[in-house]
């Protein structure tokens, strides 16, 4: 069964936390949360996240195309709601 | 993400795919988060080749070491990544001084390396054919962003002045630039003046051997994509007509960072030169 989204956002919250210990990342958790404006997480950080998470859920995500796909719509940022959704399709 | 230890330095790898190695290495101040957002690595990957990508001594989160940051120090460290990783001698693709490190091995570790295709590389070794060394067009780019929030970079490259000036900015002048360079550029900008406590800026220009002569001696084959507005269209020039192996071809709307100025174009170039690489040899008619 897959997990809620409400399991997602704890996940990441740990995953985040655990992954980059020396950030501050008392920011609330949720679905307008930006990575790169809101926890201040680089790119190369957002890379790390993903790896984090195949550890966390012990599987391999489609994680690049994930990331490739918000290039190219030209985002700026990635809400931890399209992130989640992405956990969502793939956990 | 998985890490590696080579020359003492923790450096953190990706790998994705099966088949032939290729490697991709990414330019100075960069990180292999460049290749990952552009999707180069999975479109590759799709075509039967296994890839790696790595961030380089003192760039993303690989380990930041104080010195070793020449072109010769960094094909020590592809080296020593590539034995320990095992992989099979490998097609490396360069981004800038990528490129040169990927030359570099090729000079000095040619057991790790089959191919190289460059992308818009400048050579310190080169810099008597290229009237635009020192001067490109992202400096200029970049000189300007810093002027206005009152910082001269200079006006030609020089990277060590850079990481200083990055390192000395005012609480109010870092958050104008942040503000200018965006929430993606913001990571960029933070890593600056962590260099600036390494010789990074310095030993990156530095010729490190890698001579005109030496260069013109690469016996593997070398694919020279140089962008259609790069600074360095001489070098492109004078590395097809020196190297006994060279193949040149420009890609279209792009200034010196094809693979996120033309991702299209560059990875449809990138992969058909890899699969022509690696082709078998054609047999020869009676």
């Amino acid at each position: 069964m897959s997990r809620s989204a409400e399991q997602l956002y704890a996940d990441l919250a740990t995953v985040v936390a655990t992954a980059f210990p020396d950030r501050d990342v008392s920011v609330a958790i949720g679905p307008d949360t930006r990575v790169f404006a809101d926890i201040g997480l680089a790119s190369i950080e957002l890379v790390v996240l993903g790896e984090r998470l195949e550890q966390f859920y012990g599987r391999k995500l489609p994680y690049g195309p994930f990331l490739a796909g918000l290039r190219n719509r030209g985002a700026e940022d990635l809400e931890l709601g399209e992130l989640v959704a992405f956990l969502q399709a793939h956990v | 993400m998985p890490e590696v230890v080579v020359n003492g330095v923790r450096l953190f790898y990706q790998q994705t795919g099966e088949g032939p190695d290729v490697v991709l290495v990414h330019a100075v101040t960069s990180n292999q988060a460049v290749w990952v957002f552009s999707g180069l690595p999975d479109a590759i990957a799709a075509e039967g080749f296994r890839v790696t990508t790595y961030d380089l001594r003192g760039h993303g989160v690989s380990e930041r070491p104080p010195t070793g940051y020449t072109s010769a120090a960094m094909a020590d460290d592809f080296k020593a990544l590539h034995t320990e990783l095992g992989l099979e001698p490998a097609l490396v693709v360069g981004h800038s001084f990528g490129g040169v490190i990927g030359i570099h091995t090729a000079l000095h570790h040619p057991e790790c390396v089959r191919a190289v295709i460059l992308s818009d590389s400048f050579f310190p070794g080169l810099k008597h054919v290229e009237p635009n060394f020192g001067r490109p067009n992202v400096w200029v780019d970049l000189r300007a962003t810093y002027q206005e929030i009152g910082v001269d970079l200079g006006e030609t490259v020089n990277f060590t002045r850079l990481f200083r000036a990055t390192a000395d900015l005012a609480p109010e002048q870092l958050k104008a630039l942040e503000t200018q360079v965006g929430p993606i550029g913001r990571g960029w900008l933070r890593q600056l003046p962590l260099l600036a406590e390494t010789t990074c800026g310095d030993e990156v220009l530095a010729e490190a051997g890698l001579t005109a002569e030496r260069i013109a001696s690469v016996e593997r084959p070398v694919v020279a994509l140089y962008d259609e507005f790069s600074p360095f269209l001489a070098t492109c020039q004078w590395l097809e007509a020196n190297l006994p192996n060279c193949t040149a071809e420009i890609i279209p709307e792009a200034k010196h960072l094809a693979v996120v100025e033309n991702t299209a174009g560059f990875t449809a170039a990138v992969v058909r030169h890899l699969k022509h690489l690696t082709a078998a040899p054609q047999p020869v008619p009676a």
